[in-house]
């Protein structure tokens, strides 16, 4: 796309029309064949025509963080594009990227530090000065930190990413001390990472959907929403429309992913592991493993020996398969057994195939084991790692500034608050919660069993709403001493805090970026800033930089940007580009040969490595792996407790023994599994599962009674998440949530289109409208989220911020009255008891007209 | 144009320096062969296969413009049909079709109503010349405004049978014979990129690339090939919106799933249709 756009210059044969702009007459010609169109990268304004200036940068609506243009006019950004010089995007960029430059503007933004006068969520503020804040903040945390317990400061963040990340969590809460930090992911797709550490190690599959000849997609709504949004779903439809490739989406829902699949099979929610466990029944029974799955089975473990012949591994998965016919799964699932067959031969035989799957998978009760189930369909076709198949993903790697020695912890410890509850039986237990338990973080810090946090802090995240049972947790949060946030929205949590800080919007800061790239290459990009920040707003890497300096702990660094500085001239690459400079002009960097990268399983471990001091063959699981990388004391005591015991294993691991040759095959990330792509699971059986990917009903929809519906959530193209609904040009396309459901499943109810209706789970009740459509399963109401805010400004949810301001021409235009009623009220924080995922889309309600 | 031109042409900006309005400067504008000297026309295909709902035009254009709340220049309607499991939803992106008018005629329906029609500069554009005017049509094709003359009589909001054209609540009106204070709004092909070498907003930010801009006075151009191999401009009934109006919209859809048949704009909303909400 770079090499287009350079070769796109505009013939100037339609130059003299521009004086029209500015009011003169047409000087020249404006004829035929004149004129090519450069496709982006500048902008003028429409009403004096003067050039709009372009600066490259990064969104950060969604986490797939596109590389993207501002256009600045006389000082304010008015436009967001992409930048046509990255790979990822080819030039494109979605609603959200476009309306994220409202985040600057809104006329609700929070532009000073504000301190809570009122009681607890009572909305009575007090603007103070930065000094005040951090002084109050600062002497709060460094008590702590003094006294020994850092461990009682706890950080919970939402979107945090590439140098966000590696400032606030490798450098400042590392040099702070505390281990009490709770991420997102569990409430977002974490379950389905844990399947992948599980099988395949580290996670995020890319789906390659320029090379593929057929898409095979459970759940994932791919042209308005995936984590890899615009890099893929443009991708996607090229490759429908260009070369004719065929999609079939499974999904209780016509989505506008579904709408432009070939086909759409709706299915039951929560039943997609039965239709794909019965795919691979096809698959085993009809030998159509045989070529290239056949081939890829020598990387696959699927026995309870790891040195087992590719015969017994595809008998013992036959053998586990066999009791997963099509029949069997189109009773759970709905699906009729013949197009369950059919789909599964059209997969197999494709000369590449994609299979695509997402929360509409993951989110469930037994999304660990469709995840798995998705990980053995493609592992017995071969469609891993391969040009068109589910690739393992290619990001940017960074170098960057780390915490100076001088400034380390003294003392670092953890709550254990932010994984679930450690005992076995407890709701919220699960084995492998590998990516924490956001949704129970609360409960945990309620239930007190490992100590409450004496300060509770989160950043680009809004506990309150994005969790389920949102009336406990707004409960919960009032108990704890000290809230305080980092935020541009004045939002359900940030009205119970004690502080705010006024943070930068992503549009007044600086980053470097490294999502995964769709073209097996990887693409490094930064963030830079656009405006400088709004009032009195500060990006948070920032103010930890500050706060660390006032603690005693400086990070060696004076300010994000030269953070992000730094690491661009110290990063490979980067740095013989011309570091800083070069991504401050283009914003982007490839690697010259771009070459992508497949069947990286496949690379020998050379001798030299794995004679290497330290070392050692494990063989129960043949494993080569070097034990001074793990906490294992001595030689001695590593090879006593083995591979899969030893605490940090998987950092040491090195290859994997197949027949005679050691190989990288799939290395682990955050759970010791061995090289292999773990079919059979020896970890998950030790933990009372069964290895192999297994059907697991949730237990809600075993106990459903007839008049029972599955509540199913979904977002929309135009919204992110729970951070858009300020966001005007969002919100006028989309601000009311009416509860989709089924014309046949209405009428039983008694429930017409636009009424009134309850929808009552076992937790709480809601009211919303229906949406009677033909666009849903029967049995289902789905209701999204993104809206029905109780805050967040006029735009989302009608009501002033405190010190908001009246300075958008546009509030008297706002039209709509309706702002949606949220969801999450009504659904427990129940947890897959496997990865500990929250399971979004089981809950069992009951629907009646209001 | 030869591939020579192009290469000359390219070498000249590289040297020269300045890139868009810098250059129009006569000097630099290259002469084009007098049996090539043809007024551009622009037109826009869509490609239906192609648009997949994402809003992306919608919001570019509200961003690009500045385009106040509750009002559009370029927006995405559903097209819904068929019962539960066979239903189907497809997109329709909508924007002033920028017509040429019905044969005879001077112009399409909100030009022909436009009371300040010619009532502005004195222009050239190619070899032909022609006036602005509140509401005018350029040579090339553009339908275009120019808030100078406009008095607000709305003549063209009702004239318009799409529905494209609405008031303005950012554009105040000064003449001082103006019947209402407001100015109209509505889709200028993104013309002042355009004019400059770039492609309008909604195109740019495309992500199925379903929108395409060019010239189809230009065999060469992607629009013209697009409107060869699917005979739009020959079976217009079929590829435009409200062919029965005579408008002779220069906006073509690329329909293999008959989706303008099953789309319905009444008379009597149709400001109100010409407006965009998710579902």
């Amino acid at each position: 796309m770079s090499s287009l756009s350079r070769r796109n210059f505009m013939k100037l044969g339609m130059a003299g029309s521009a004086l029209l702009a500015s009011g003169e007459g047409l000087k020249s010609s404006a004829l035929a064949g004149t004129m090519k169109l450069q496709m982006g990268g500048k902008d003028f304004s429409p009403k004096t025509g003067s050039e709009r200036k372009a600066i490259p940068t990064a969104c950060w609506s969604c986490v797939t963080r596109c590389a993207a243009m501002g256009f600045v006019e006389d000082g304010r950004l008015v436009k967001m594009e992409s930048n046509p010089a990255s790979i990822r995007t080819e030039g494109k960029m979605c609603s959200k990227g476009q309306s994220g430059l409202q985040d600057v503007y809104f006329p609700d933004r929070i532009l000073y530090p504000m301190k809570r006068v009122g009681e607890r969520g009572e909305g009575k503020w007090k603007r103070i000065s930065w000094d005040n804040a951090l002084a109050e903040l600062g002497a709060r945390m460094k008590k702590l930190r003094d006294d020994g317990h850092p461990e009682k400061f706890m950080f919970h963040y939402g979107r945090m990413k590439a140098s966000s990340s590696k400032l606030i969590k490798s450098l400042f809460l590392k040099g702070y001390g505390t281990k009490t930090i709770g991420g997102h992911t569990s409430i977002c797709e974490g379950g389905k990472w844990t399947a992948h550490e599980l099988t395949w190690g580290g996670h995020y599959d890319n789906w390659d959907f320029d090379k593929t000849d057929f898409v095979l997609n459970f759940g994932s709504n791919v042209l308005e929403c995936h984590t890899n949004h615009i890099p893929v779903s443009h991708r996607l439809i090229r490759a429908k429309v260009e070369r004719g490739v065929r999609i079939v989406t499974f999904d209780v829902r016509l989505s506008n992913t579904a709408a432009k699949s070939d086909e759409w099979q709706p299915i039951k929610p929560g039943t997609d592991c039965a239709v794909i466990l019965a795919m691979c029944n096809v698959v085993l029974n009809k030998g159509l493993y045989k070529g290239k799955g056949e081939a890829f089975m020598k990387f696959v473990r699927a026995t309870d020996n790891h040195d087992a012949s590719v015969a017994d591994k595809i008998a013992n998965l036959k053998k586990h398969c066999a009791k997963y016919t099509p029949a069997w799964a189109s009773k759970i699932s709905g699906v009729s057994a013949s197009k369950i067959e059919s789909l599964a031969v059209e997969y197999a035989t494709a000369k590449s195939a994609v299979l695509v799957s997402y929360r509409g998978t993951a989110a469930h009760y037994n999304g660990n084991e469709a995840e798995r189930a998705c990980q053995m369909l493609a592992s017995l076709t071969g469609n891993i790692d391969n040009p068109g198949g589910r690739c393992k993903a290619v990001g940017a790697g960074w170098e960057y500034p780390h915490l100076p020695k001088s400034s380390k912890a003294p003392v670092t410890k953890g709550l254990k608050v932010t994984a679930g509850h450690p005992d076995k039986g407890h709701p919220q237990h699960s084995a492998f919660p590998s990516h924490g338990m956001c949704q129970s973080v609360l409960k945990m810090i309620k239930s007190g069993h490992a100590g409450r946090p004496e300060i509770y802090m989160w950043y680009c995240y809004n506990p309150v709403y994005v969790n389920g049972e949102n009336d406990e947790n707004r409960e919960i949060m009032k108990t704890i001493p000290y809230l305080v946030t980092s935020n541009i929205v004045y939002d359900e949590s940030s009205k119970l805090a004690d502080l705010i800080l006024p943070d930068a919007t992503y549009l007044e800061r600086y980053d470097w970026e490294d999502m995964v790239d769709p073209n097996q290459i990887g693409e490094h990009y930064i963030r830079q800033a656009l405006v400088k920040p709004l009032g009195e707003s500060e990006d948070f890497g920032d103010t930890c930089i500050k706060l660390a300096e006032q603690m005693g702990f400086p990070l060696g660094v004076k300010s994000k940007k030269e953070f992000v500085q730094k690491s661009c001239d110290m990063t490979p690459g980067v740095k013989e580009a011309g570091g800083f400079a070069y991504m401050q002009k283009h914003g982007v960097w490839h690697p010259a040969d771009k070459k992508p990268y497949y069947y990286r399983y496949k690379n020998v471990i050379p001798a030299s490595a794995t004679s290497k001091d330290g070392v050692i063959y494990d063989d129960s699981v043949g494993v080569y792996w070097n034990w001074k990388k793990t906490k294992a004391k001595s030689e001695a005591e590593a090879k006593k407790t083995g591979y899969t015991h030893t605490k940090n294993a998987a950092k040491g691991y090195v290859g994997q023994k197949i027949g005679n040759t050691v190989y990288e095959v799939f290395k682990p990330d955050k759970i010791p599994k061995t090289g292999y792509l773990e079919l059979y699971s020896a970890l998950m059986k030790e933990k009372g599962f069964n290895p192999l990917p297994t059907w697991m009903e949730a237990p809600e929809h075993k106990a459903m009674g007839s008049d029972d519906l599955i509540l199913t959530t979904y977002k929309v193209a135009v919204h992110i998440h729970s951070r858009s609904s300020h966001r005007k040009w969002a919100s006028e396309l989309y601000h009311d949530n009416p509860g989709w459901i089924n014309t046949k499943t209405a009428a039983a109810r008694g429930i017409s289109d636009g009424d009134r209706i309850k929808v009552k789970s076992r937790i709480s009740e809601i009211e919303t409208t229906a949406r009677v459509t033909e666009k849903i399963v029967p049995g289902v109401i789905a209701i999204s989220y993104h809206v029905g805010r109780e805050e967040s400004g006029r735009y989302g949810s009608g009501k002033k911020s405190p010190l908001g301001h009246d300075n958008d021409p546009d509030l008297k235009n706002m039209w709509w009255k309706t702002h949606g009623q949220h969801p999450n009220f009504i659904i427990p924080n129940t947890p897959d008891p496997v990865n500990g995922q929250q399971a979004w889309m089981d809950t069992v309600v009951k629907v009646t007209k209001a | 144009m030869g591939k020579t031109d192009t290469l000359s042409r390219r070498d000249l900006l590289k040297t020269g320096g300045a890139v868009a309005a810098g250059v129009a400067a006569a000097g630099l504008v290259p002469s084009v062969t007098e049996a090539a000297a043809k007024d551009a026309r622009y037109a826009m295909v869509i490609d239906l296969r192609r648009c997949i709902g994402c809003r992306g035009c919608t919001v570019a254009c509200k961003s690009e413009y500045g385009v106040a709340l509750g009002r559009w220049s370029a927006v995405i309607k559903n097209v819904e049909f068929g019962k539960f499991p066979d239903t189907q939803k497809h997109f329709l992106p909508r924007l002033c079709n920028h017509c040429a008018g019905d044969a005879g005629k001077d112009g399409p329906p909100c030009v022909e109503k436009c009371p300040e029609n010619s009532r502005g500069k004195r222009m050239k554009l190619g070899k032909t010349r022609y006036r602005t005017g509140a509401t005018y049509k350029r040579p090339d094709g553009m339908i275009l405004m120019d808030m100078q003359y406009c008095i607000g009589c709305y003549k063209c909001i009702e004239a318009c049978p799409y529905g494209a054209r609405s008031i303005d609540p950012f554009v105040k009106l000064d003449r001082s014979d103006k019947e209402n204070d407001l100015g109209v709004g509505k889709c200028t092909f993104c013309q002042h990129r355009v004019d400059k070498g770039i492609a309008p907003s909604c195109v740019n930010t495309c992500q199925g690339g379903a929108r395409i801009f060019g010239d189809l006075s230009d065999p060469g151009s992607e629009v013209s090939k697009l409107v060869k191999e699917f005979n739009l401009e020959k079976n217009r009934n079929k590829a435009t919106l409200l062919p029965d109006e005579k408008t002779m919209p220069h906006v073509f859809y690329i329909d293999p799933s008959r989706i303008l048949a099953r789309y319905k704009i009444d008379k009597k909303t149709k400001e109100k249709e010409f407006s965009d909400h998710f579902e």
